[in-house]
């Protein structure tokens, strides 16, 4: 069960991209032990948030606490530091670095010969090996190989494989099953899944909401900047919700708890 | 385990064999003979330095174009400040000038968000012109002491019997090396090049990244400046004009893509290595000095065609 005092909680948070106002007064609670599902069309600003708790923008005004206190600095090293982990589309991956090398990119572990600190190539090459198999790459895909030769599926679950082994209190994933086979979207919806059991707070970022409903256990739904939806699953259903998103707002009866 | 990342001097280990073969089909005779070479091998070793600190910001996807004037600043700084600090006491605060330079123009780069294009050629001009300045356009000069001097023969004498600067950069090219491919500073600075977004995601500060590799060009430059002038101790202000554009090409025929993340230091001191063979060979052919710069150009179009190639046969996005 989620615990009572939020792991993340966001205030009244405001952001501008010059003109643009991408977040409109946004507040939202999330718990250890959770798995939301953040939902809303394209441009309904679930990205921006996320793109917030991760620290790599910062609130024009709002407030985002976290374990208790408040964050006034906003960096994607601070994040990672803090053991939040983010699952991005389009970032995570350098392509001329080795699955290996991106793996452990910016907590390499190190052998210290005189002081000074060498990478471990032997520890991250057996790790992100494990990993690899697990995920199913292609048998002829090692850890030693360039990123650049990974096809869509094989880039998403490197950096999956690669949130899950850092796992610590937060996991973001942004649309994680985008360009996934059914059986590597089945095995990220486990994980996820696992996660939770883990006590960790995973927000799982979809526009599928027929999806994410059979997983989550509370449902955010965004649009226009703006939160305009905020349910347990088990007070609503997939079908009310999608109703949400069409109407763009609560206009549907909510079912009573059960 | 670097197969694929040290390949990229493939190319520059090419053209040192074609280039050698040339050489001695056409010049045997003038070409393979003992003040010949180490003629070549000594500068190529002074410019092998600005090449590898070249290489490393090509690499973090910048560029430095005033390598050059750096180059000249601190030597000039060298010999002038000899005289009150003595030889070590100045290479110490030249070195500083130069990593000096280094950070600003990494500052200006990354908290400026300017191209490095622009920064560095304000960089080229500001440094040249405080050579102007400095020096007053007159020649200076080493006392006897400061030539006898044990810091000056570290720098530009023979060590056991092989010139110091050939030394100080095969120490040095080891020393980077292992830094390059060996230490989580290397992998952030190859991820940052490769893809900046993804580096930062990850928590690497790109910005300290980028600081660091300029402040490395800048003091290879240096140090390459000072080696020139523990050898022969004369400075004039046009000291290090237009090397910035030997080290970019020695850099660039050396395997580095200009799209960033991939290079190589070795193929950028063998790059050095054929730049500077060609401006000795054509001088020694007989023709007019001016003509190595054109020169210098169609090699290096001839090797930016040869690398994309290469990077795309290997499947390289560039």
């Amino acid at each position: 069960m989620p615990d009572k005092t939020p792991l993340i909680q966001v205030k009244n948070l405001d952001l501008y991209f010059g003109a643009f106002h991408a977040l409109k007064n946004v507040s939202v609670d999330f718990h250890s032990g959770e798995l939301v599902g953040l939902v809303g069309d394209n441009g309904a600003g679930k990205t921006t948030l996320i793109r917030v708790l991760c620290g790599i923008h910062k609130p024009t005004s709002g407030e985002v606490w976290f374990d208790g206190r408040q964050v006034k600095e906003f960096h994607p090293k601070l994040a990672i530091d803090n053991g939040i982990e983010t699952i991005q589309q389009s970032v995570g991956l350098c392509d001329n670095l080795s699955i290996a090398r991106n793996f452990y990119l910016g907590r390499e572990p190190v052998r210290r010969i005189m002081g000074i600190p060498f990478l471990d190539m032997g520890k991250m090459r057996d790790l992100s090996t494990k990993v690899i198999r697990e995920f199913g790459l292609r048998d002829n895909v090692s850890a030693d190989d360039e990123v650049e030769r990974l096809s869509g599926g094989e880039r998403q679950s490197v950096k999956i494989g690669r949130a899950v082994e850092f796992k610590n209190r937060v996991v973001i994933m942004d649309e994680p099953t985008n360009h996934l086979s059914v059986r590597e979207r089945e095995h990220v919806n486990e994980l996820a899944l696992q996660l939770k059991e883990q006590g960790l707070l995973v927000i799982y970022i979809t526009h599928d909401i027929f999806q994410v409903h059979k997983l989550a256990n509370r449902i955010v739904i965004m649009e226009n900047g703006e939160k305009i939806e905020d349910a347990l699953t088990s007070s609503m259903t997939a079908d009310q919700l999608e109703e949400v998103i069409r109407q763009g707002g609560r206009k549907v009866e909510k079912r009573e708890a059960v | 385990m670097n197969t694929l990342a040290r390949s990229q001097s493939f190319g520059a280990l090419i053209g040192v064999a074609v280039m050698l073969a040339v050489f001695t089909a056409i010049d045997f005779s003038g070409w393979w003979t003992r003040a010949t070479i180490a003629n070549v091998i000594h500068f190529a070793a002074i410019l092998g330095f600005l090449a590898m600190g070249q290489a490393l910001v090509i690499m973090t996807r910048e560029i430095d174009l005033s390598v050059g004037s750096v180059y000249g600043l601190t030597g000039v700084a060298f010999i002038t400040l000899t005289p009150d600090l003595g030889v070590t006491g100045a290479v110490i605060v030249a070195l500083l000038i130069a990593l000096a330079v280094g950070f600003l123009q990494g500052i200006a780069v990354v908290k400026g968000q300017l191209p490095s294009m622009i920064v560095t050629l304000g960089g080229l001009f500001t440094a040249r012109g405080i050579i102007y300045v400095w020096t007053g356009g007159s020649v200076h000069n080493f006392s006897e002491d400061a030539r006898a001097d044990w810091m000056t023969r570290l720098l530009g004498g023979e060590l056991f019997g092989i010139e110091a600067a050939i030394l100080w950069l095969l120490v040095i090219g080891v020393v980077l090396n292992l830094m390059l491919w060996a230490t989580p500073f290397g992998n952030r600075l190859l991820a940052t090049g490769g893809s900046e977004d993804s580096a930062e995601s990850r928590g690497v500060l790109t910005d300290r990244v980028k600081i660091i590799t300029f402040m490395l060009c800048s003091v290879l430059a240096g140090f390459a400046g000072i080696l020139t002038l523990a050898d022969r101790p004369q400075t004039h202000v046009t000291l290090g004009e237009l090397l910035e554009l030997e080290a970019i090409a020695a850099a660039v025929i050396g395997g580095c893509l200009l799209t960033g993340g991939r290079g190589s230091l070795i193929g950028a001191v063998l790059g050095g290595f054929i730049v500077t063979s060609f401006r000795y060979e054509l001088i020694a052919l007989g023709a007019p000095s001016s003509w190595f710069i054109t020169f210098v150009g169609i090699v290096l179009i001839v090797a930016v065609i040869f690398n994309q190639k290469l990077a795309r046969r290997l499947g390289h996005s560039v």
